[in-house]
């Protein structure tokens, strides 16, 4: 007998909305959950899918895939490939599954909120198969990474990671409960469906999967261009939501996604920048970071968003110059701190491979040459100890990524800069404009406290570094590759009478917590500075140094009480020109 | 290529097949096939159609529109899908994109 064809019947069980008469509308979808704002209720009986799936075709294709990526899985499980992977290659994996096993459950969630409080039966039908997807995301991923816990504790790490308090961690979590938890589900659909997963996760998920492929790693690559298979078909969700919200609200849409593409902007400059740009073999490389996001978000992503009748985010110079900026600065930042990730981030710095940079990223050399330059001399001196961490950098208050964004400064130097806010009496400092407004919008929903906040209110003890990588689960031996040396006891907080401040010193590529005394002088300041940057990243120099406090320079026998500087407040520290 | 639509698809045993199908559907002259290792895009300037019927001759008498799920890893552009056909393109494909944005 001749099945009827889906179009014959699917009416019957993708409208499935009806008017209620025993309870209010609002005890059924709160507006806190729903979010309908200013579209009328009637408004969302349009919402049509573009992607068209029934339950029972569902389950089919699913088990097929499934059986696929086991069928691999299987197969490679008895062969040598995995021990024949390079160390750069598996800082990828095991950046991904830490960073991504637990966001996915997290993902759930969002898809579990929508299929529950989203206004259409036909969007709820779709988040149920998106919440079944994730599920399978997330075992996908920690049964992958399981099997290579016995060789290599650090894959342990796509179990372990969501429940600690890594400085990385924090930044996901806070990112992803934000997009996937914080909203309601019509900013949720805007925001996880339509920005993150149509627009970026391809970058992690497909262009990954070239790199994948081209180190020898079949069965990652296989995983996660099975994973991307779904979301192709759930992150359809979006567009019929951001529809309907641009006919009533568009300027609602467009906030939603200008936010969302730049916190996601910056969170793959971090997972995926370091990983296609650094970790993954040279000769693996398929393409650069800039020009995957020049592929799949600049040309393929916001051609769609402008179909929508959307226009480009009002910070777009600025993105694009991130492009070249953003993720070589995480990338050393990672190196640098490298006690306090659980993966083991190759410098990637060679001479072949800064040739492949320059060419790829003209600015190389000018912008972060140099300090590598610094870098491997102390390493070539065997000072290994001056290439590590001994205080936090500071974090930005809302991506809770290191502030170390250069930009063009008015004397020609690309000079990291700080964005504060002064908001209830506290100074908040983010990495850039962008960030500080984002959070000026968003800061009631928003209590992720940065690590660096954490430490300063005494909640990490004892604070030092040793003090810090426990509070973050890195105590354990052989949980990060990172030497030893770096477990100095040193304390970073110190005395109830001391100041915390936000450091930067001259052209360094990123801002520091430094802890100040009301009885030092501005040479001590400036001494205290400089000592995180010179002779780490940058060479000294036979010159005076200056402390400059808000904007002005102050006298080299003043005291911090006498300037005034106040705890978290900026103190900027360079040489003196003649 | 401007405007291009059309799908990412990931490596796979049906992968050449998809590709002819595609090529009976479309000009072939108008389509682009860019093979990247892990995924092959095959795109098309403002709307590419995929039909069950020349997927039918390819893969064979049972193959349905909705298995060509697990090929396709990604998109550009918009989708439509019925179960004879996939269609992917812009509305305002040929028309010029709104400049700019709000401050």
């Amino acid at each position: 007998m001749a099945l009827m064809k889906r179009e014959e019947w699917e009416h019957l069980v993708r409208e499935v909305d009806w008017t209620l008469s025993y309870v209010d509308q609002d005890a059924v979808f709160p507006e806190w959950q729903s979010g309908t704002g200013r579209v009328p209720l009637e408004a969302w009986r349009a919402w049509e899918e573009s992607y068209k799936i029934s339950y029972p075709q569902y389950v089919s294709v699913q088990r097929d895939k499934e059986a696929a990526a086991f069928a691999v899985k299987a197969a490679l499980q008895r062969s040598a490939v995995f021990d024949a992977l390079e160390e750069g290659w598996k800082s990828c994996a095991k950046l991904h599954f830490g960073f991504v096993s637990l966001a996915e459950y997290a993902a759930f969630l969002a898809e579990a909120r929508m299929a529950r409080f989203g206004l259409a039966g036909a969007w709820r039908n779709m988040a149920v198969l998106g919440a079944l997807d994730e599920i399978r995301h997330c075992q996908l991923s920690l049964f992958f990474a399981h099997e290579f816990v016995s060789k290599d504790p650090q894959y342990d790490w796509a179990q372990r990671a969501f429940h600690t308090n890594d400085w990385a961690v924090i930044a996901g979590r806070s990112f992803f409960d934000h997009m996937m938890a914080a909203g309601n589900v019509v900013d949720t659909a805007i925001q996880l469906p339509l920005v993150f997963e149509t627009g970026f996760t391809n970058l992690q998920f497909v262009g990954l999967a070239s790199d994948a492929l081209a180190s020898g790693d079949i069965n990652f690559a296989n995983m996660i261009s099975s994973i991307q298979t779904d979301e192709a078909r759930h992150a359809q969700q979006g567009g019929p939501t951001l529809e309907i919200l641009m006919r009533h609200d568009s300027a609602r849409a467009q906030w939603i996604v200008d936010k969302t593409f730049w916190l996601s902007a910056r969170m793959f400059a971090i997972l995926t920048g370091p990983a296609l740009d650094y970790y993954t073999p040279l000769a693996h490389r398929r393409q650069s970071y800039k020009e995957f996001m020049e592929e799949w978000v600049i040309t393929q992503f916001v051609r769609t968003l402008e179909d929508y009748g959307l226009s480009k985010p009002w910070y777009w110079d600025e993105f694009i110059e991130g492009l070249d900026l953003w993720h070589h600065a995480l990338h050393l930042g990672v190196w640098f701190w490298r006690p306090t990730v659980w993966w083991n981030p190759q410098a990637g710095a060679s001479e072949a491979e800064r040739k492949w940079l320059s060419k790829k990223y003209p600015k190389w050399e000018e912008l972060y040459g140099a300090l590598w330059e610094q870098i491997m001399g102390n390493i070539k001196n065997g000072d290994e100890r001056s290439t590590l961490p001994e205080t936090l950098p500071w974090l930005c208050n809302m991506c809770q990524l290191p502030q170390c964004s250069y930009a063009l400064s008015p004397d020609g130097n690309y000079r990291v800069q700080d964005f504060p806010l002064v908001y209830d009496n506290r100074t908040y400092h983010f990495c850039s404009k962008v960030c500080r407004q984002i959070w000026s919008e968003d800061r009631d929903m928003l209590h992720v406290r940065t690590l660096g906040e954490r430490l300063i209110a005494g909640e990490i003890q004892p604070a030092n570094f040793p003090g810090i990588l426990k509070y973050m689960g890195l105590d354990e031996p052989r949980a990060s590759g990172a030497p030893s040396e770096a477990s100095r006891g040193k304390p970073i907080v110190t005395g109830t009478n001391s100041i915390p401040i936000n450091s930067r010193f001259g052209t360094d590529f990123v801002t520091h917590l430094v802890m100040i005394a009301p009885e030092d002088t501005m040479a001590e300041v400036a001494k205290k500075v400089a000592h995180h940057s010179v002779g780490k990243r940058l060479a000294p120099e036979a010159r005076s140094m200056r402390v400059y406090y808000e904007g002005r320079p102050v006298a080299a026998d003043a005291t911090v009480t006498q300037v005034g500087i106040a705890p978290l407040q900026h103190v900027f520290v360079d040489y003196m020109r003649d | 290529m401007k405007d291009a639509v059309g799908p990412v698809l990931r490596m796979c045993d049906d992968l050449e097949f998809v590709i002819r199908a595609i090529q009976e559907d479309n000009p072939p002259e108008s389509l682009e096939v860019v093979d990247h290792g892990a995924y092959v895009r095959v795109q098309r300037s403002g709307l590419l159609r995929l039909t069950r019927a020349s997927l039918q001759r390819h893969l064979g008498a049972d193959f349905e529109i909705s298995q060509l799920e697990s090929i396709i890893a990604a998109f550009s552009g918009r989708i439509r899908t019925s179960s004879d056909e996939v269609v992917w393109n812009l509305q305002t494909a040929g028309a010029s994109a709104p400049e700019g944005g709000t401050p």
